[in-house]
């Protein structure tokens, strides 16, 4: 196991010195150990996904455990985002989108008719792939959910929601002088980060990004990965990536997307050193997708 | 191999090309400078017509206000004072400052020096203050709208007397008011506070303003609700399918349907069935309210298509729902694009004539209407009368009109760009 992890870590840094990769693998290595003992926090059962009755997503099973990261990688259209939109049910407003199966959220099917889709999607947060705050002040970006689900009621709650946030998001130190200016006046990694800072200001236990780098340049990448690692604490992440680097960094669990089925599920570790399925192997290495 | 490419490169630019690239120059060029030659002209030539209408010939009278004639008895009964003869004291004074008799062969042709209506501005005096009676007071008096063109240089007097509308012993009478100063030269105030009137010297575009400002009233209340509505509805709620469809191409083509068929739609509807009141601006803003609508929904709806859908699934990702997410963060970032829309929209229904053509709006109405029932003109419509009338004085009236409609839209325009750059936000 361990030598798979010096591997995983020597594939992906290559070049990089050795002593420090080991330390760091066996930083990892304590981490998974720990991990095997958590709990489900999604049961995805027999998801599928239908646009005008042509299926794009087929029968997904899997199980995301809590305070972990899990990495979707595939070639573009396999269905990832498309599945992680079924995650917070945001395919609702999809026109002729129907999704079939069961996924349960701390034991809740989530696709049950009496389930609160409001208050579903203020536990289960979303990024997406381009940064888009509102164009409005910073300050209004973080408060709008809080405001809406009745989660704040005073100046005073608001102020210090506010800081907590951008706290958590690691931004409340750029961005403290001017909580009234426009979100969108931000740099692109930093909006980035708002839009984090937004979605977990209404405490959600699941956090869903949709390609979160894909527009950002490598600093203010590597910043958000850092928050990811700090954000998985407290939340359950799951990412949507198309730079297999980032997915080996930042996850504990990787599923490969192909075609709309899901094709491996293991450990991030697993998968890039080791994966049992060809198509993985082909993806992985940049022979086709 | 590199050689035969270096050489290619450096070969001069194809002369072709470069040609049809200048000539296309050339012609858009021409193209705007023609439009703006156009409107230059356009504008001088309706400035230069019109801008004498702005002022007006007064005369300087001592009105002897006779006891005798205004209130013989002295009772000082406001009947009395009505129905007294105003206009006798105009000539009374004429003929004393000219030195002529009542019986002169020409004394006619002297009292229409003064404009017919002015025995009103005598009467109100003297209902407003009866103690005037009996004074005699200098008042000075709207000239007759000859008297107005031939001093503004518009009526040819080197003409035979019997070709113009002014004759040598009314000019003689004018060079002697003139000699003596009592020939003012003021500020027109009748065009802004009098209606339509048959004498052009009276006549004002007050009517057609309120009537217009109401036209404009109902028809803002009636069609940017619905249309705005209508269109958040078709564009973020309703589902995609034949019906919406047709319904969309129906509403763009009722967006190209010629005015005055709107115009046929309000008489049959409103006045022959519902029995609204003819000639009233209500009708007129409901005739307008139904050709600005197509225009308000397609506008909002290509204002809120303008909004990138990142922000409605950041707002619904948040946990609201649809419709919060369309009224609090999808349509204030429409929101200029809507106002521009609007406004130009109205604008469009403001400078409107052939619909009102049919629902009665184009008649001579020298009252100001009071209330939306009332009957009433628009500015547009006051331009076509006028545009109608033979006398010259209304013709530079015609003019100073189209000059203030002119200038009301300009103001709305430049309200609409005002609006687009304060508010628009960028993303």
């Amino acid at each position: 196991m361990l030598w798979q992890y010096i591997l995983d870590i020597n594939l992906r840094r290559n070049g990089e010195h050795m002593a420090k990769d080991q330390i760091i693998s066996i930083s990892k290595f304590n981490k998974l150990k720990r991990s095997t003992s958590l709990k489900i926090k999604l049961a995805v059962q027999n998801i599928s996904v239908f646009y005008n009755g042509k299926m794009a997503v087929e029968n997904i099973n899997m199980n995301i455990n809590q305070n972990e990261v899990t990495a979707l990688i595939g070639p573009s259209g396999c269905g990832k985002s498309t599945f992680i939109r079924c995650i917070n049910r945001m395919n609702d407003v999809i026109e002729n989108c129907t999704v079939e199966g069961k996924i349960f959220f701390d034991e809740t099917n989530i696709y049950d008719s009496n389930v609160d889709v409001v208050k579903l999607r203020s536990s289960i947060g979303m990024v997406f792939q381009k940064p888009n705050p509102f164009p409005k002040s910073i300050y209004e970006n973080i408060v709008y959910a809080p405001k809406l689900h009745g989660i704040i009621n005073s100046k005073s709650e608001a102020d210090e929601l506010v800081e907590k946030s951008l706290t958590e998001a690691g931004l409340f130190e750029e961005v403290k002088d001017r909580l009234n200016e426009s979100g969108t006046g931000l740099s692109g990694g930093q909006q980035q980060r708002l839009c984090i800072a937004r979605a977990i200001a209404v405490d959600p236990s699941i956090i869903l990004m949709d390609e979160p780098c894909s527009s950002l340049d490598p600093i203010a990448t590597a910043v958000i990965e850092e928050l990811i690692d700090s954000l998985k604490k407290k939340r359950t992440i799951i990412i949507i990536t198309h730079n297999m680097q980032q997915a080996a960094r930042v996850s504990e669990k990787t599923a490969f997307f192909h075609l709309g089925k899901l094709i491996e599920f293991s450990n991030t570790s697993t998968i890039f050193t080791n994966p049992k399925e060809k198509r993985t192997l082909g993806y992985i290495t940049g022979r086709f997708g | 191999m590199s050689n035969i490419i270096r050489n290619d490169i450096l070969t001069p630019v194809s002369s072709k090309r470069t040609t049809k690239e200048k000539l296309f120059k050339i012609c858009g060029l021409s193209a705007i400078i023609f439009a703006l030659s156009m409107l230059v002209i356009l504008f001088t030539t309706i400035f230069s017509k019109g801008y004498s209408a702005f002022y007006q010939t007064r005369i300087k009278l001592d009105i002897n206000f006779n006891e005798e004639l205004i209130d013989p008895t002295g009772a000082r009964e406001i009947t009395t004072l009505n129905t007294a003869d105003y206009s006798k004291l105009i000539s009374q004074s004429l003929f004393k400052f000219l030195n002529i008799d009542k019986s002169h062969p020409k004394s006619s042709e002297i009292k229409s020096l003064i404009s017919y209506n002015s025995f009103l501005t005598l009467r109100d005096r003297v209902l407003n203050d009866p103690d005037i009676i009996g004074k005699t007071k200098k008042i000075n008096l709207i000239a007759s709208d000859d008297v107005d063109q031939m001093l503004k240089g518009n009526i040819n007097i080197s003409i035979p007397e019997e070709n113009r509308k002014i004759t040598d012993f009314q000019i003689e009478a004018i060079e002697k008011f003139k000699s003596n100063g009592n020939i003012l030269t003021v500020f027109n105030k009748t065009l802004f506070t009098k209606s339509d009137s048959r004498e052009p010297e009276v006549s004002g575009v007050l009517g057609a303003i309120i009537g217009s400002f109401y036209c404009l009233f109902v028809a803002a209340c009636i069609s940017v609700p619905i249309g705005i509505f209508a269109a958040i509805f078709l564009q973020e709620f309703a589902k995609k399918n034949k019906v919406t469809d047709f319904i969309e191409i129906n509403i763009n083509n009722l967006a190209a349907v010629p005015s005055i068929v709107f115009g046929l739609l309000g008489l049959s509807v409103f006045i022959n069935f519902f029995h609204l009141p003819r000639s009233s601006p209500i009708v007129g803003g409901l005739v307008l309210a139904l050709m600005s609508l197509p225009t308000i929904v397609i506008v909002t709806r290509a204002s809120l298509l303008a909004v990138p859908d990142t922000i409605r699934n950041g707002a619904i990702a948040l946990g609201a729902s649809k419709m919060q997410a369309i009224f609090n963060q999808v349509l204030p970032l429409a929101t200029p694009g809507i106002c521009t829309g609007v406004i130009i929209a109205l604008a469009r229904a403001l400078g409107e004539t052939a619909p009102l053509l049919m629902i009665g709006m184009i008649a001579f109405i020298p009252d100001t209407p009071i209330a939306i029932t009332d009957p009433a003109t628009a500015l547009p419509a006051q331009i076509f009368m006028w545009a109608d009338h033979p006398e010259r004085a209304f013709v530079e009236r015609t003019s100073a009109a189209i000059l203030i409609l002119l200038s009301f839209l300009i103001v709305m325009n430049a309200m609409a760009i005002y609006i687009r750059h304060k508010f628009e936000k960028k993303w």
